[in-house]
């Protein structure tokens, strides 16, 4: 197969798994693993129904997605499976794009390497990002949203990438941790220099004055979202107040729902504003330990997001996962990548077993499902320690060969180094 | 330099333009819905005016040979069950010692025909008080309310005074008295003094008293609380008579009086406009082998306004209440009410029209309509503009 179509053959598989009518869509829409209350297909026809029934769909407390999400679905969009194909084609194609702004290669290529092949399958064959896909999850279009940031980033668009970024974090609040490695990514270039770290060498005034536009954009949506919720700031406190005080115990492979079912209302708040500081600290020591480099360390900050998130799905990891693919100068020296494939392994089917046991039969209990979460969140975890490793040792370079043995080696894996920089 | 300036001033009057939005809200004054839920919840002319039902089904025999009052008993319990009565909201007093019997052939079944068709034990009824809890002090506990503190929930008549309630008995009994289990009798002036502590601390709104034994009728011949019909399958110096054996079981499986009452109950279901007065017609003493008598002087509603799912079913009472657009109709409330799925075929019930033109809306939930489309586009428009002024201008 020609190594320049196979972008395109995804996207049209793509395409078809959305318009054929597939068995299993019923089951994938109720399935907790990929849907959290955040993000479900289901809520956003129910608020989009309680929207044509001139009821405030935020007063439920069943409907926490975005008003822009309402807007866009009940006037120019309707929420058909082709919509959310069309959005995995152009979260593969904005992955493909960062790799060439990385690589420095020119970002209208004609043919595509083995690696880009394989970058662009990482995306839409990842079963993390597909099943969501599937299920019509909106983590999709926060995926795709995420990964436009980046490229208009990696590419040197400014307007681009914070308009994008204000986007995500309109849909999803907690994207904001990625909003300091943005603001560097746009001030520095994405090429790779993990392997030779140097100060921050960016303008901070530039750093403001972006950061500054970006609060206008954020601004002009919030005000977009309060005109279709009639001017009341309800939805605030129903879309990203969710997040923050999450309101809805549904199980997720997420680690915060099993500790608020048990937690005493007097302990509520204290444990809240934890959990999210939790996240919130990750962001400067990583920016700060990869200044060389903040599309690493924005892909670092995408794995924290993925294990560490108030309503995790599958797809958070999945980014995560794709991601890993941008970055093979790490791959190399990744310590334990088998036990990470073995725990998402595990994981992946362990929750849904698990799930089953004990919500469909009634013969396991939430302990059991608690259990399997557990274990996604070490695959998260060991995830994001060996990439957090594999970035940091790269610096310090290969050991030095003596004999001419093992020369041989080292030169092999300069040259399957250099391969990739072509 | 100057372009940017421009461009920047086109991004804050857009933003004013969007905050300015922000500040316009909707206000509408909501009506006052005290006085809808007064007239809501106030007793009309002949409706019962509760708003919750209950059930104490009492058997209070023990042993095989008296299989058919447990029959009769758990034949009641599962009727009130299919007519809406939750099992929070039913007392069922067994001596549950038929069904695990080491006598019946059909273990775990109880059944009251002689085909054997309906198995009413079944896999999920609610037994509160079982074996030896069945005693006369523990049923006028559970009347009176007066139960030790650790008695669970489950086991308490937590009725109030908007509760109807449908006292069930069965057993052997005589004039005037009902034997339990045989060691102790209950009397009718027990349970009459028990209906007016009841009555004292408001908790019912109406009672039906049904029982099935011999001289039944004369157990509530000592009422004299307000607001309790009560019936009985025989007169003073009568028997009341089984109806039929099962062969293969090898005793009476139900009683006479109770077989007819069920059979009649099988033509109800929850949205039915039965009334009383039609069970009560039902009643055939040739058939039944004894006279059923029917104690209404304490009962002031007239018995063909009284619904059968008064006293046996769990129903809730809807009124429709017109829009505000056509609120300024002036009628007056008719009485009657429609059961909420229920489009009325028979019978006189329609819809009450309000006096007063404010409805109950709940306008702070309410988004307005008539701007809705216009909000809905302008917001995409917004989004819209700001997405291409970065991509093409920025």
């Amino acid at each position: 197969m020609d190594e320049g179509t196979v972008l395109p053959v995804l996207v049209c598989f793509r395409l078809l798994l959305a318009v054929l009518p597939l068995p299993g869509q019923h089951i994938l829409k109720h399935d907790h693993q990929i849907n959290s209350p955040l993000t479900s297909y289901l809520r956003l026809k129910e608020g989009l129904w309680m929207l044509d029934n001139n009821v405030d769909p935020y007063m439920g407390g069943s409907f926490h997605h975005s008003p822009l999400l309402l807007s866009v679905f009940s006037t120019i969009l309707p929420p058909i499976p082709i919509i959310w194909a069309v959005s995995d084609a152009v979260g593969a194609w904005a992955l493909l794009r960062i790799w060439r702004a990385r690589q420095g290669l020119s970002l209208h290529r004609a043919t595509t390497s083995t690696a880009e092949s394989l970058i662009v399958s990482a995306y839409i064959l990842n079963p993390y990002l597909l099943f969501p896909s599937l299920a019509l999850s909106t983590s999709t279009f926060e995926n795709s949203f995420t990964l436009l940031t980046l490229m208009f980033a990696s590419e040197g668009k400014p307007s681009s990438a914070l308009l994008a970024i204000a986007f995500t974090i309109n849909l999803s609040p907690y994207s904001i941790l990625l909003l300091l490695p943005i603001l560097m990514l746009l001030v520095t270039s994405p090429a790779s220099q993990l392997a030779s770290p140097r100060p921050f060498h960016g303008s901070i005034n530039r750093i403001a004055s972006l950061f500054g536009e970006f609060m206008l954009y954020w601004l002009v949506l919030v005000g977009a979202a309060c005109i279709i919720a009639d001017g009341s700031w309800s939805w605030m406190k129903a879309s990203w107040g969710a997040s923050l005080t999450l309101p809805d115990l549904t199980p997720n492979p997420g680690l915060w729902w099993y500790f608020f079912t048990e937690m005493f209302d007097h302990f509520r708040p204290f444990f809240l504003m934890v959990f999210s500081v939790h996240l919130v600290i990750y962001i400067l020591p990583v920016c700060i330990k990869f200044q060389h480099d903040p599309l690493y360390a924005a892909f670092l900050l995408i794995g924290v997001l993925g294990t560490f998130k108030a309503y995790l799905t599958l797809a958070d990891p999945g980014l995560f996962l794709s991601m890993i693919s941008l970055f093979p100068e790490v791959h190399g020296y990744l310590r334990h990548p088998i036990v990470t494939t073995l725990l998402h392994l595990h994981a992946a089917l362990l929750l849904p077993l698990q799930h089953i046991l004990w919500v469909s039969e009634g013969r396991g209990n939430a302990n059991f499902y608690y259990a399997a979460s557990l274990v996604m969140g070490m695959a998260g975890g060991a995830g994001l320690v060996d990439a957090c490793w594999a970035g940091m040792r790269i610096a310090l370079g290969d050991v030095k060969v003596e004999s001419e043995g093992k020369g041989q080696v080292a030169r092999w894996e300069v040259a399957r180094w250099e391969v990739a920089q072509e | 330099m100057f372009p940017m300036h421009f461009q920047l001033l086109q991004a804050c009057l857009l933003l004013l333009a969007c905050l300015t939005t922000l500040v316009v809200g909707t206000s509408n004054s909501s009506t006052s819905t005290g006085e809808h839920a007064a007239n809501f919840f106030g007793r009309h002319d002949s409706t019962s005016g509760h708003t919750n039902n209950w059930a104490v089904l009492v058997c209070a025999s023990r042993y095989w040979f008296n299989y058919r009052h447990m029959a009769n008993a758990l034949g009641m319990y599962r009727t009130v069950k299919r007519l809406g009565i939750p099992d929070s909201n039913i007392i069922l007093m067994l001596a549950d010692d038929v069904a695990c019997n080491t006598r019946n052939k059909f273990a775990g079944s109880v059944y009251a025909e002689a085909g054997r068709r309906l198995d009413l034990y079944g896999e999920n009824i609610e037994v509160d008080y079982r074996g030896y809890e069945v005693t006369v002090e523990n049923f006028i506990r559970l009347l009176t309310g007066r139960v030790d503190p650790s008695m669970p929930r489950s086991k308490r008549l937590l009725t109030d005074d908007r509760s109807n309630i449908f006292v069930y008995m069965t057993g052997h009994g005589g004039n005037e008295f009902l034997k339990f289990q045989d060691q102790e009798e209950i009397s009718a002036f027990d349970i009459a003094d028990a209906f007016e502590q009841m009555w004292q601390k408001k908790r019912y709104n109406e009672i039906l008293f049904m029982i099935d034994t011999c001289q039944a009728n004369t157990m509530y011949s000592q009422f004299y609380s307000p607001n309790i019909l009560s019936t009985g399958s025989s007169e003073i110096g009568e028997n009341s008579y089984s109806y039929e054996n099962d062969n293969d079981i090898g005793v009476s499986v139900i009683d006479s009086y109770t077989h007819y009452v069920l059979k009649f109950m099988e033509g109800i279901n929850k949205t039915s406009q039965t009334s009383m007065q039609d069970l009560f017609n039902s009643y055939d003493p040739v058939k039944i082998h004894s006279h059923p008598g029917i104690g209404s002087d304490l009962f002031h509603r007239p018995l063909d306004k009284a619904l059968i799912t008064d006293f046996f079913g769990g129903v809730a009472q809807a009124e429709v209440f017109p829009s505000q657009e056509d609120a300024c109709l002036i009628g007056h409330h008719e009485s009657g009410s429609t059961s909420l799925p229920f489009a009325p075929e028979s019978g006189a019930p329609s819809l009450p029209v309000v006096t007063s033109p404010s409805t109950l809306t709940v306008e702070m939930h309410v988004w307005d309509s008539q701007w809705k489309e216009v909000r809905k586009w302008f917001s995409v428009f917004v989004v819209g503009c700001l997405v291409s002024w970065v991509s093409f201008v920025r």
